[in-house]
């Protein structure tokens, strides 16, 4: 099989650059291993490369003018519009980096936002930055780019949502981009084999919140969900399927999921604590029915056995 | 007499975005302004939200350092409570903190900096090749390495914390998480074989070999001492510097300032360096005088700055973080303020944190021409030596200690606070507010702030602009002397440099 060489260029806006350190923890393939093994030439990063500045300005034209094909754009970080629709809140060499996403996204056969702030807008900035994904706003279709936009590929913007996006599924949809193998792409157009699953599935603590089990301040051991703001249920994400850095999850040590790869993180009501109504969740999982979920929660609750309710353990 | 302006655009920024605009006259630096171009305004984000919710924002300013920014955090929301925190969970917040340390020291080292010694300015020197085959971006054999071997540090903080970054594992009172036998034998399993992997491949000798070094001439016998030595990464890097002039003191101020470093749980066999309540002592340095460090002294200027509501200089319990519109002005010029302690501009980072210290090396190496970029770098690259043998006594103590993880707040109370903790590029600080049960009041410093500061009221230049002042540029089109003085401060944007000659 001949080995065709996909050109990459990573873009940072409006961020913290968690998404690439969060990379950098890929193991098996490491990074450096994984642009070996699919042929990956990186045009750009800006950790990574030694391009000189007049060299960067000559790809940005030769990608614009068709002359320098680009296979992938990744772009991390949130796009500031701001201040007053300028893009001045975040420039690269005097121009708005807005203006220089546009011009790369409309050449780039597949655009990848990275993290939680490239696709929604996520941390982002306060009133005067004018954050926003790049072709989502918060819930809203349509960022920096335009709902139906799609790229050479026929794709819309691929969504690797978290904060920070979780590094299997960013070398998992490289791979898939680069061999053209199946991505399909789920909820705000997300690939469903990592953000098909709740973060919930795989917790340690789940028989827990199976029996209604409940932590009510840090460190007791008990479910999160009823009071201390835990999402787990709620968002999709492979947390505790892939955990962090191969050992772990917040949610296995005792810290709330919170809920980092919804469209509305950080959402506005408090975090560290669930909104309820006389000790019922107001968020209930996804997709259960309300009636239901409460009658089984209720008759989970009385049938917790002891050895819960007692528990030693320390997990 | 010729006169030339370039540009350094830094592109890459993680607390920030930044500029360098250089004037040369006669070929040397003359003016200088550096240029924060990224705003986001964390500090406002903030206001109005629970008190707890700083935990889950905050660490989000930075991709590399949030451990940091979460303890900085947490400590502002213990002054408020009034909560003591347990030996353990000290002792967890400190390794976690450290062990986010050692990967900035070794990443920034080795895939940031030393990747300059590859560059085309840089072709005639005899040791280039060389610094191809270790640093080249994703392919040397350095660069690899550091890859494979920084990212088992940060299974420390996962072990502990959950994930690495942005974890919200510290809480006021302590941490949420209980470490148990077995995460404890992991760490210290992980521990031991970063530290073989440190010693053999970065130091070339023992860690205690190497804290022999007390000064230059120590420095110097100990590269030619063995071939192990001479040819490590650390005997490679001395080498380059001293072949490509590196070694010589660039301008700059020789104040040095450091919060002091990592509160020391009661029981523990670990000793302080040089006194002060923590294991690193905190300290202001002005010129080699030292003075203890109190910080109401400190304040923040934005007469250059992009924002506005004041004038002059104000403590952060005061501070405004209220941006200019968006038109480019020439006199206030970036979206960084200006931090000033004691009115005064202040380098903060390793170097800083080892002349608090009054470390007899790094004294030695500043006195009396001030700092290097050499001097600089090397701090960052040997202070593993020291941190590693700590982290493992308090991995150690954890399980023998009867104290638990977290002391139970009675409830959220208003009043203010604050946090200060040495983050890996040195003084990081947070300030807050509590009112009505929410943040009324937040404002952070960053190392990076006090380090690229532009000038204040009084037109003092930020520590690297003045340590620019002065620098001979070899090749206006390539000013690499430049790039390796502020890349020598870790400045939190990564290293691609940006020149337009106009």
């Amino acid at each position: 099989m001949k080995i065709m060489t996909t050109t990459l260029y990573w873009l940072q806006a409006g961020g913290c650059g968690g998404d690439t350190w969060s990379f950098l923890s890929a193991e098996s393939p490491d990074v450096s291993e994984l642009v070996d093994m699919l042929a990956v030439d990186v045009l750009w990063h800006p950790s990574f490369s030694r391009l000189r500045p007049a060299e960067l300005a000559t790809l940005h034209h030769q990608i614009e003018t068709g002359d320098q094909t680009l296979d992938i754009l990744c772009v991390e970080g949130a796009i500031l519009q701001g201040p007053e629709g300028t893009g001045m809140c975040d420039t690269l060499a005097g121009r708005p980096k807005m203006d220089l996403i546009r011009a790369l996204a409309a050449k780039a056969h597949h655009v990848v936002a990275v993290g939680t702030c490239a696709c929604f807008g996520g941390i982002g900035g306060d009133a005067t930055a004018q954050a926003t994904g790049l072709q989502y706003d918060k819930w809203t279709g349509g960022g920096l780019l335009d709902a139906g936009f799609t790229t050479g590929s026929g794709r819309p913007v691929i969504n690797l949502p978290g904060c920070p996006c979780h590094c299997d599924a960013l070398t998992g949809t490289l791979t898939a981009l680069v061999n053209g193998t199946p991505l399909e792409l789920d909820h705000y157009n997300a690939p469903a084999d990592w953000y098909g699953i709740m973060v919930h599935q795989g917790c340690t603590r789940n028989e827990y919140h199976e029996y209604r089990v409940e932590e009510k301040r840090f460190g007791e051991k008990g479910c999160l969900f009823f009071y201390m703001g835990c999402h787990g249920p709620l968002v999709y994400g492979p947390c505790n399927k892939s955990l962090w850095n191969r050992r772990s999850s917040k949610t296995r040590v005792g810290v709330p999921c919170f809920g980092c790869t919804r469209p509305d993180f950080p959402q506005k009501y408090p975090f560290f604590q669930t909104r309820n109504i006389e000790g019922i969740p107001i968020d209930l999982p996804d997709g259960v029915s309300r009636a239901h979920y409460l009658a089984y929660k209720g008759m989970a609750a009385a049938a917790a056995p002891r050895r819960l309710i007692k528990r030693k353990t320390g997990i | 007499m010729s006169a030339k302006k370039i540009q350094i655009l830094p592109l890459n920024r993680v607390e920030g975005d930044l500029e360098l605009h250089l004037e040369l006259r006669d070929g040397a630096v003359y003016e200088v302004r550096s240029v924060g171009t990224m705003y986001r305004g964390i500090e406002n984000i903030l206001k109005g939200r629970a008190p707890l919710d700083s935990l889950v924002i905050t660490p989000r300013i930075c991709g590399i350092c949030s451990t940091a920014h979460l303890k900085a955090a947490a400590k502002a929301l213990d002054m408020v409570f009034g909560v003591d925190v347990p030996d353990n969970a000290r002792r967890v917040r400190n390794v976690t903190l450290m062990a986010e340390q050692l990967q900035n020291d070794l990443r920034h080292s080795f895939l940031l900096f030393c990747p300059d010694f590859t560059h085309a300015a840089h072709a005639r020197q005899p040791l280039h090749a060389e610094a191809v085959q270790r640093y080249l971006p994703l392919k040397g054999t350095t660069a690899r390495q550091v890859i494979q071997q920084t990212k088992t540090l940060l299974e420390i903080v996962a072990v502990l914390g959950g994930q690495w970054p942005h974890s919200s594992f510290m809480v006021p009172g302590g941490v949420v998480s209980v470490a148990g036998v077995n995460e404890i034998n992991q760490c210290r399993s992980l521990l031991r074989n970063f530290r073989r992997w440190y010693e053999h491949r970065i130091l070339g000798c023992p860690l205690e070999r190497w804290l022999d070094v007390k000064n230059r001439t120590n420095l110097f016998r100990w590269l030619e001492e063995k071939p192990a030595h001479h040819d490590s990464d650390l005997g490679f890097f001395i080498r380059f510097c001293a072949a490509a002039g590196l070694i010589r003191p660039t301008g700059g101020y020789r104040n040095f300032l450091s919060y002091g470093a990592f509160e020391m749980p009661r029981q523990t066999a670990v000793k302080r360096i040089n006194g002060g309540k923590t294991l690193l002592p905190g300290g202001f340095v002005n010129d080699g005088v030292p003075a203890t460090f109190n910080q109401e002294k400190i304040g923040e200027d934005i007469a250059c700055a992009r924002f506005t509501g004041y004038t002059g200089s104000r403590h952060p319990f005061n501070g405004l973080t209220r941006p200019l519109a968006a038109t480019e002005d020439d006199v206030k010029y970036s979206w960084a303020k200006a931090p000033r302690y004691h009115n005064l501009p202040a380098e903060t980072g390793p170097l800083a944190e080892r002349v608090v210290a009054a470390d007899p090396l790094f004294i030695d190496l500043v006195t009396p021409d001030g700092p290097s970029v050499f001097s600089r770098q090397l701090a960052r690259l040997v202070r593993p030596a020291q941190i590693l043998p700590v982290m493992d006594t308090w991995l150690q103590e954890i399980g023998h200690s009867p104290e638990g993880f977290f002391t139970n707040y009675a409830k959220v109370t208003d009043g203010q606070g604050f946090g200060l903790v040495q983050a890996h590029r040195g003084a990081l600080g947070h300030w807050l507010q509590i009112e009505n049960g929410r943040i009324a009041h937040y404002q952070i410093i960053t190392p990076t702030a006090w380090n690229a500061s532009p000038r204040d009221g009084a037109g003092r230049r930020g520590p690297w602009e003045q340590a620019l002042v002065g620098t001979h540029i070899d090749n206006p089109a390539q000013p690499i002397e430049a790039e390796h003085i502020v890349r020598s401060f870790d400045p939190c944007l990564v290293c691609a440099v940006h020149t337009v000659a106009t």
